[in-house]
């Protein structure tokens, strides 16, 4: 690895779904010419889904993926809502109360995942540590203790979506304008107290936990932690009226790395008034940006640290006084910290899990939830706030039900450009000049990917395990130096 | 003398099938499921999974074994394999791989105890958008069924 001239290649990346590719092509005198992320794989869902009833695009979409068919399933359902003829304002409150508690528990238990088993290893770890050691099955035997607990608090997640859902997997929760059922009172105190799963009070303390182990690592490792990877952005969420954060149902916000407003507030049904999508040969994955700014300065991350971006309160007072303080570290600007999407993440937790609280414990929840009547329109836009970010689902139908159109913009989409940045921040400031490359270098470059959790399965909209490539190509595009690890 | 013939599986061993249904020969592990419940006297705990989960651990290890159930991308000769699952740590993780090797070892060590843990894998053929299986692939399922049936589920006297 010690000529110049090199390309860099990343293949699989690895604790990332998906099938993609990272390549630095390196000059004559080893300085970095250019880094991109691709997706190198694609199956089309959109075509695949049309000419079925509409009824069906909620069950069907769960299959895009196996890690959040919950949230495609959610936006879904929201988008044939208004094909069925209800808007998110007319569904019964019950089955909205019960729709939001579906999507607090899998962004808890995706959320939890993610920190326990995606971040722990390099954070307790090092980015440094040998290979062997940054693993997850290392973080098993060393922090047993912590890793049962990422276990439970990721069970508390799937147990609600169970209940809600009838199972775990193909479910189902959403109907056209309602839902499928609603709790039984026996059911819903399952979760109210301690049993084979621990209780939403333990969960809110664990959370609590979670976020005061975040605070206490950035004090001590800070260093890092506000530099790896940050760079100015423009960052995209929904918000609530009062501009709250929201996670099922609110309006369309971005701000600039300045924090100046780029789009004020918009309604779902105008989305495609203002986003573009742009191509580019080298990848699958197209680049969403806002019209009005062009696609050079348009795109936005999307993601927990967006959503904290964009949002002026959390409605929970435990997780808004965190807001406050993970504001406050940046005086209330922006935060263009990648790595500051952990502590951002794990503030969501305990959002999730005081809303599921208080969900839980309102009465009302146990109530019958009668669907409007049927008023059918040709056509229907959900959005929602998936785990890693904005997820849009928009389908056309025609007098006969039958799906004739269907477009998806999911949160690795709107990362894209995002993603691309990071491997472009590692390969200037860590690759860039070395003689030579280590395995912990090439590892800094999936730690900036991995901030993203991104999900390529459900961004190129195929289905199933796609693995990820690290290459190193010199000026005449050989293949100099190769980093793959087998996700299988 | 009659040589009886009895289900050896109780309800003390879990079968996992994992794959999905709505990518064609991915879904052989669900098919399988399906099949061996319902055209056998099978009663064992059963569950469906896109890819195995981190708190698929804590009820396996709880469990006296445990069967996992996948397609497989390579030739396999018969069409279906079936092998001892070790638990180990060298496994790669992502939130949406997990390996059965890596879920194993989740249960040795969080819960201190690892069930005798097979898997059985058969071949498939097409992996695109559809929710049927191939020609080849339904071949290598009925392969498999059998072989679940003569040599695990219904067995004589010798232990596989």
């Amino acid at each position: 690895m010690n000529t110049p001239n090199r390309k860099i290649t990343i293949d699989p990346v690895t604790r990332v779904e998906g099938h993609g590719r990272v390549t630095v092509q390196l000059d004559d005198v080893g300085k970095v010419e250019r880094a991109r992320f691709h997706i190198v794989e694609f199956r089309g869902f959109e075509r695949f889904i049309q000419g079925h009833p509409y009824w069906e695009a909620p069950l069907i979409v769960q299959r895009l993926c196996g890690i959040c068919p919950v949230s495609h399933h959610l936006a879904a359902a929201k988008a044939i809502d208004q094909v069925y003829g209800v808007d998110p304002e007319d569904l019964h409150p019950t089955a909205t109360k019960i729709r939001r508690l579906l999507h607090f528990g899998q962004v808890f238990q995706s959320h939890a995942l993610h920190f326990f088993y995606l971040a722990s290893p390099d954070l307790l770890f090092g980015i440094d540590a040998p290979v062997e050691k940054r693993s997850v099955g290392a973080v098993a035997g060393e922090y047993p203790e912590l890793a049962k607990m990422g276990i439970q608090m990721r069970q508390f997640g799937q147990e609600i979506i169970r209940a809600l859902a009838g199972k775990k997997i193909h479910g189902i929760t959403a109907i056209p304008g309602g839902v499928h059922r609603t709790f039984d009172p026996e059911e819903r105190d399952y979760f109210l107290t301690d049993n084979e799963t621990p209780s939403i009070d333990t969960m809110i303390e664990w959370s609590k936990g979670c976020v005061e182990f975040i605070k206490d690592y950035h004090d001590k490792h800070f260093a890092w932690l506000d530099t790896f990877a940050t760079y100015p952005s423009g960052h995209l969420g929904l918000v609530a009226d009062d501009g709250a954060l929201e996670l099922y149902d609110g309006r369309m916000r971005a701000i600039d790395a300045q924090g100046k407003t780029t789009l004020n507030d918009i309604h779902a049904d105008n989305y495609l008034k203002y986003f573009g999508e742009g191509v580019e040969k080298w990848s699958y994955m197209k680049f969403p940006y806002l019209r009005h700014l062009g696609r050079q300065n348009g795109w936005n991350r999307v993601g927990p640290l967006a959503r904290l971006n964009v949002c002026e309160s959390i409605t929970t007072p435990l997780a808004d006084a965190e807001l406050r303080e993970f504001k406050a570290y940046t005086n209330g600007r922006p935060n263009n910290h990648t790595m500051h999407s952990h502590w951002a993440r794990l503030i969501e937790v305990l959002y999730c899990a005081e809303a599921m609280k208080e969900l839980l414990e309102d009465p009302t929840i146990l109530d019958v939830a009668e669907r409007p009547p049927v008023n059918r329109r040709p056509e229907g836009i959900g959005i929602i706030e998936a785990p890693r970010g904005t997820l849009i689902h928009h389908y056309k139908v025609d007098e006969k039900g039958s799906i004739t159109k269907c477009n998806l913009i999911v949160s690795t989409t709107h990362n894209n450009e995002p993603m691309n940045e990071a491997v472009r921040w590692v390969a200037q400031n860590v690759i860039d000049g070395q003689q030579e490359i280590t395995e912990g270098m090439l590892n800094q470059v999936e730690i900036a990917i991995r901030a993203y959790d991104p999900c390529l399965s459900c961004a190129t909209h195929s289905m199933g395990q796609m693995p990820l490539i690290l290459e190193v190509l010199d000026a005449d595009g050989n293949i100099v130096a190769e980093h793959v690890k087998n996700a299988t | 003398m009659k040589n009886v013939v009895r289900p050896v599986l109780g309800p003390d061993t879990l079968l996992f099938g994992i794959g999905n249904c709505g990518r064609s020969d991915d879904g052989l592990g669900w098919a399988f499921l399906d099949r061996i419940q319902n055209e056998t006297g099978f009663n064992s705990p059963v569950e469906y999974r896109y890819q195995l989960q981190v708190e698929d651990a804590a009820q396996i290890a709880r469990m006296q074994r445990v069967i996992f159930i996948d397609s497989y991308k390579g030739d396999l000769p018969g069409g279906f394999r079936w092998k001892t699952c070790t638990a180990s740590e060298n496994f790669e993780f992502t939130t949406h791989v997990l390996p059965p090797r890596g879920v194993m070892h989740y249960c040795k060590t969080l819960f201190g105890n690892t069930p005798r843990a097979d898997i059985l894998m058969i071949q498939g053929r097409e992996w695109g958008l559809r929710n049927a299986l191939s020609d080849d692939a339904a071949g290598n399922l009925e392969k498999a069924l059998d072989f679940f049936l003569r040599n695990i589920l219904y067995q004589n006297d010798r232990d596989v």
